[in-house]
């Protein structure tokens, strides 16, 4: 026939070369895993059996553990806004981060007027009350400028779009501020209640890390709570789990959206004073490592959870504050602290790698 | 002489669900094989299996006595099996003729330096390319031919697009075609018209044919032979008045007789 | 006027308000004081009356009630838009008296952009009581005008508003068009006033009747139709009442005769065209003087990075946000295979592994190490879905930033300092020193960026090109028939490193040394946002992304500082507007558009047929 003479003339290859068989991605992941395990192990051990004259102290991995929680507990705040705009509109809202950034920089002027006036030192759990609200109020305010502005219009566009815009936001909200106020870091003020170092034993820490680990436990039981137990926290489950279906169910879909835009707004304004607090600095480009960070925090911890976003948080902050001394130290790796940046981003990168689901997900990769 | 396609006792379980209970099936070349069965039962699930989208929980699959369990989907296509899906997927935003000379990728072999370069052999194969996919399109007629090949695909009437599919996998020169429900949704006369088309593929392009099918007129039209399936296993097999009576399948449609 | 389309006015006018309080705090507007764009009228006067003007135009926005259509009648569009332009003024002069009430010295301690030059200038530099007169005034009216703008026929509307545009555009140029004109020595000052080197009256007012008369006529699309036939099949200049349809009914036996003949003196002309094009870029640096050129080359390095993400984000779909890899690769692995020295707090000393190749051997090294990254990187995000991959290749991009500033690669890249000592890239026989002469610089960088358009162009169209697009529109059925997205996606990325890993190696000759502060992410950004403005997957578009963003703010050093800010705007507007992008691809086109399109598509089909052999309505000619 002529359609087996055409056919014959161009062979058609019907077996699969060898080089087609390789599991090319199994091979290289298997590699990469190796590498990981040998430069982890490796390096902990080492460090850790360095020569007694150089070896670190446990008091120096305790406060080193006791920053990383605080750093941790201010990640989690911020991986809570990351997670839960994620579980309802499965997007990532790039500039989270500059949410985050609003509320630090927002309570600054007030903070600032208190130092000066006094008013901070003389009453400060008043002026730290007011401070957070203040930050919560900037925050959530920009959350919901962004969320009517940047992301409804775009709720049904295919999913590039909306990252775009953020990204947009993102960079727009940064270059906003830096515009406003200028592009120089500020100082933040403490009050003086919040100075000084507490002696527990042989560990000394600052003060100021027990009061933010505290202060962000008692936040996100309160949200666990709102979540769990309130009508609008069922509603904005129930959209997470299908918006379609929930509005059928009579569930006003754009107010949920605008809730939860809230809640995470006002989580950021928390972690922003408290940050600030910590740090003692706020610039208009300080929303971004920490906004990075915290979704890390947020994916490793299982996106989409709450208690997720909670624990990959501290357990982010404790890995980014003891991991740079902890693996680098012993293979003698100078200024180790300069990499921590890598650590996080090395973390984002296997859990998405091998375990997307994150800590508490179920482990099975994603069907697409 | 050994089938071309063989399922052994495969077994795919979704959470508690058995989705396919060991189940054996096999297709000789140059037959055209209708699955049929209720909803659920597994049919489309058999194609994922066969075309490596799911990998079976247990069982094996050969292809011309080989087993291609673990092989990526590409690499089942360019073994030589190619399907169409009971939703259609074209490539909604390319033109029709470039939704079919996507299907000869697996058959062509001009790389990164090939394109760039674009010697003698690149063009040659470029039109080469274009050649079988409109060969491809114009099995079926004027429909997919002519002007309308530079339109793009999701300007297409339903049924068009469905020939569209099917013309794309034709165009990777397979020598089995699974087909997951071609007539779905389409009228009485096009229905008919593809029941034809079905039966040309095996005679005219020599392809061996496993389809998925509910209208009984198309399965009755087609098939040298009938496979049923309920929960994922077979419950029946032979030709189309065979099937048709037996009681396993009357049961498994309509439910057992009301006692009294 | 009803009340909802009040509340609409008022609501409108607000914004069109609080955008110029924005504007004006954010800094622009003081710092856009010294751009002259016609007679004394600054960009920032511009700037003070364009918000108003376009929430006139968007405030007649036709309207659905009740089910139907309604557009608005020309008295409407009047009083609507002086309404919106009106509470816009009001809002404005609000605030400036906040802030004479509050005292300029405080609210500057929270707003620092706030100073008396800038109260001047929102005051017109009169007094405060007939500034404010000014002000509603004037918002009123562009209000107006913005209203009117809307219920003009769009055979005047389109000319009028092209004409003002460029207005606008040809003062921003004044940089580049003057020098020209000198080097052609055809005299300028009756275009641009030697005293405030913005238009002059006279200039403005040709520009725009120049550019009315242009767009009128559809010469912008005829010569689209004649440079680039494939993507622009359009007809001759219309002279008919301007409605595309039309065009071809009124198409009278006589056109169609000439039609045919002008089929192939439409070749001709195309390639008069073309040649003229070329004339033009080949003589550029001549033309423009060594300032331009040196922008010119940092445009083309950003085109370069912008043609190779293209690839990757364009072509095959992977947004790629930590491009910023690749050219970190290509600058600092040229800078060590070339003879570049790492800084030290002691002086210069050689890199611990370092060579002393020309940069023409060094480039393919150069080129196959990016390849190498491309695939390192790719091969983990292989079954990542969007969002993550995006996130995860910003992680790459950062963690390639931070290894390439280390202590610890130090003895390599030269950790904070840097590196130095880059020896130019030479031609043997023509003497080059780039830093002197940056319009040598111009030419090497162009012959990268044809060979690169070359690349994408012919990649585009070819079965690696619809592999991407298929693996693009639909994953896995694109597996499903045969292609190895495995393969493909590695692909992608190598070849977009390897491209951005030139624009790398290109930067680091032009500079002759190197900082970690030019690697940040924000060139990843600027790249994306170059793809995005010009349009995802279309290599025109890239070429119109990168002389907008990069040009622009190159030519303009007051809108420098405000790069960045309008990189974010920009992306959201597109996003928000018009996601294809300015010149945009036709088929992602489609695809952004879907689902709009796809239900109507549907309908209109289930209504239309009835028999199977009845032909499908062609959507216009589609390319």
């Amino acid at each position: 026939m002529a359609e087996e003479g055409v056919r014959a003339e161009t062979p058609t290859v019907r077996k699969l070369s060898r080089l087609e068989r390789l599991p090319i991605r199994r091979i290289v992941l298997t590699v990469l895993t190796v590498a990981i395990a040998v430069v982890v192990g490796g390096g902990i051990y080492k460090t850790l059996t360095l020569p007694e004259a150089e070896r670190l102290g446990w008091t120096f991995w305790a406060n080193l553990m006791v920053i990383g929680l605080a750093l941790g507990a201010v990640y989690a705040l911020i991986a809570l806004g990351y997670t839960l705009v994620y579980g309802i509109l499965r997007m990532i809202n790039f500039a989270h981060g500059e949410v985050f950034m609003a509320g630090a920089f927002g309570s600054y002027f007030f903070a600032t007027a208190y130092a000066d006036s006094g008013f901070l030192n003389a009453h400060p759990w008043a002026a730290l009350g007011i401070l957070f609200l203040v930050g919560m109020t900037v925050s959530t305010a920009i959350a919901v400028l962004l969320e009517r502005v940047a992301y409804r219009p775009l709720r049904n566009a295919p999913r590039l779009v909306p990252l775009i815009t953020a990204i947009g936001a993102s960079l727009f909200l940064q270059n906003s501020f830096q515009g406003f106020f200028g592009s120089q870091t500020r100082g933040y003020p403490r009050p003086s209640i919040l100075d000084g170092t507490i002696q527990i034993g042989q560990v000394s820490f600052d003060k100021i890390d027990p009061v933010v680990i505290i202060t962000a436990i008692v936040v996100m039981a309160g949200l666990q709570f709102f979540v769990k137990r309130t009508k609008t926290g069922k509603a904005m489950r129930a959209v997470a789990q299908d918006r379609e279906i929930a509005s059928l169910m009579g569930i006003d879909v754009d107010r949920v959206v605008v809730t939860t835009f809230v809640l995470g707004g006002m989580l950021a304004g928390i972690a922003g004073v408290l940050y600030a607090l910590t740090f003692g600095q706020v610039g208009a480009t300080m929303g971004f490592l920490p906004g990075i960070a915290a979704f890390t925090a947020a994916v490793l911890g299982g996106i989409g959870s709450i208690p997720g976003a909670a624990i990959g948080g501290l357990t982010l902050g404790v890995a980014e504050s003891v991991g740079p001394y902890l693996l680098l130290i012993g293979i003698d790796v100078p200024s180790p602290y300069e990499l921590r940046g890598v650590i996080t981003f090395s973390i984002l990168v296997l859990v998405l790698i091998f375990r997307p689901g994150g800590i508490l997900g179920t482990g099975e990769a994603e069907k697409v | 002489m050994t089938p071309l396609l063989e399922v052994a006792g495969v077994s795919k379980h979704f959470g508690g669900l058995y989705a396919l209970n060991a189940l054996d099936l096999h297709v000789d070349e140059g037959e055209i094989v209708s699955v049929i069965g209720p909803n659920g039962a597994g049919k489309s699930t058999v194609f994922n299996v066969i075309t490596g989208l799911y990998a079976p929980d247990a069982g094996d699959v050969r292809f011309r006595g080989e087993s291609i369990l673990g092989r990526l989907p590409s690499q089942v296509t360019k073994l030589g099996i190619a399907r169409t899906f009971q939703n259609v997927k074209l490539f909604p935003n390319m033109t029709v003729l470039e939704n079919a000379m996507v299907g000869q990728h697996c058959r062509s072999r001009t790389g990164v330096l090939g394109a760039i370069l674009r010697t003698p052999k690149t063009k040659a194969e470029e039109a080469r390319i274009r050649e079988r996919a409109q060969e491809a399109l114009a099995f079926f007629g004027s429909r997919l031919s002519g002007y309308r090949q530079d339109q793009s695909a999701n300007t297409l009437s339903y049924a068009n697009r469905r020939r569209l599919e099917m013309a794309r996998a034709m165009a990777t020169e397979p020598s089995l075609l699974l087909l997951d429900e071609p007539t779905a949704g389409m009228n009485p006369r096009e229905t008919l018209e593809l029941r034809d088309h079905i039966k040309r593929m095996r005679d005219e392009r020599g392809l061996t044919i496993l389809v998925i099918e509910h209208d009984m007129r198309v399965v009755k039209g087609v098939s040298d032979r009938v496979v049923a399936l309920d929960y994922g296993q077979r419950i029946a097999q032979g030709t189309y008045e065979e099937v048709a009576n037996d009681e396993h399948v009357i049961e498994a449609y309509l439910g057992t007789k009301a006692v009294g | 006027m009803d009340r909802s389309i009040a509340r609409t006015a008022v609501f409108t006018g607000a914004i069109a308000g609080i955008v110029v309080i924005y504007l004006a705090l954010v800094g622009m507007i003081e710092r856009l004081d010294d751009l002259p764009i016609i007679g004394r009228v600054g960009m920032d006067t511009i700037l003070i009356f364009l918000p108003a003007a376009v929430g006139g135009w968007v405030v007649t926005r036709p309207r659905v009630v009740g089910g139907e259509r309604r557009t608005t009648t020309p008295g409407a569009a009047a009083v609507t838009g002086m309404a919106e332009g009106l509470v816009a003024g009001v809002v404005v002069e609000l605030a400036l008296g906040l802030v004479s009430v509050l005292g300029i010295e405080t609210v500057r301690q929270v707003f620092s952009a706030v100073s008396p030059a800038l109260i001047e200038i929102m005051r017109f530099h009169m007094a405060p009581v007939p500034a404010a007169v000014v002000m509603i005034a004037g918002t009123t009216f562009v209000g107006l005008a913005g209203g009117v703008l809307r219920v003009l026929p769009k055979e005047v509307r389109a000319p009028i508003a092209s004409g003002l545009f460029a207005i606008v555009v040809v003062a921003l140029l004044q940089r580049v068009i003057a020098p020209a004109f000198d080097q052609m020595n055809i005299e300028r000052d009756w275009l641009y006033s030697p005293v405030t080197t913005g238009l002059t009256w006279i200039g403005g007012a040709v520009v725009f009747v120049l550019t009315a008369a242009a767009v009128r006529f559809h010469l912008g699309r005829w010569l689209a139709g004649i440079l680039m036939p494939s993507r622009y099949p359009s007809a001759a200049p219309a002279t008919a009442p301007s409605d595309a349809e039309g065009t071809n009914r009124e198409a009278s036996s006589e056109d169609r005769r000439t039609s045919l003949d002008a089929g192939i003196s439409r070749r001709g002309i195309a390639i008069v065209a073309w040649c003229v094009i070329a004339l033009i870029v080949a003589f550029l640096p001549y033309l423009v003087g060594p300032v331009v050129s040196r922008i010119l080359g940092t445009v083309g390095i950003f085109l370069l990075l912008g043609l190779g993400l293209n690839i990757v984000v364009g072509f095959a779909g992977l947004l790629d946000l930590g491009y910023v890899a690749f050219f970190a690769v290509g600058a600092y692995f040229t800078a060590i295979l070339t003879g570049g020295q790492r800084v030290t707090f002691t002086g210069y000393e050689a890199p611990a592994f370092g060579f002393h190749l020309s940069f023409y051997a060094a480039l393919p090294i150069v080129i196959a190490i990016a390849a190498l990254v491309g695939v390192i990187i790719g091969a983990p995000v292989l079954r990542l879905r969007g969002d993550y991959l995006a996130i995860v290749t910003l992680g790459f991009g950062e963690i390639a930033r931070v290894i390439f500033g280390s202590t610890w690669a130090q003895s390599l890249f030269g950790g904070s300092l840097g590196m130095s000592g880059i020896t130019a890239a030479k031609v043997p026989g023509v003497p080059m020193n780039f830093q002197a002469d940056p319009r040598h610089f111009y030419f090497l960088v162009l012959v990268f960026c044809l060979l690169a358009v070359f690349v994408s162009w012919r990649l585009q169209g070819s079965r690696v090109g619809r592999a991407w697009n298929a693996m693009r529109e639909d994953e896995q059925v694109a597996d499903a028939m045969g292609i190895s997205t495995t393969r493909f996606k590695l692909l992608a990325f190598a070849m977009g490193g390897a491209i951005g890993a030139v624009g790398g190696a290109l930067f680091a000759v032009s500079l002759g040394s190197l900082t970690i502060a030019s690697f940040q992410i924000l060139v990843s950004i600027t790249a994306l946002a170059v793809i995005i403005l010009g349009g995802l997957g279309s290599i025109p578009g890239v070429v119109v992304g990168a002389l907008v963003l990069i040009g622009l703010p190159g030519l303009l050093t007051q809108f420098v500082d405000y790069r960045l800010l309008i990189y974010g705007a920009v992306l959201i507007a597109i996003m928000l507007l018009r996601p294809q992008g300015l010149v945009p691809n036709v088929r992602v086109s489609r695809e952004l558009k879907e689902d709009e399109r796809s239900q109507d598509q549907w309908a209109k089909h289930l209504l239309e047929q009835d028999a199977t052999d009845a032909p499908e309505p062609t959507g216009g000619a589609l390319t």
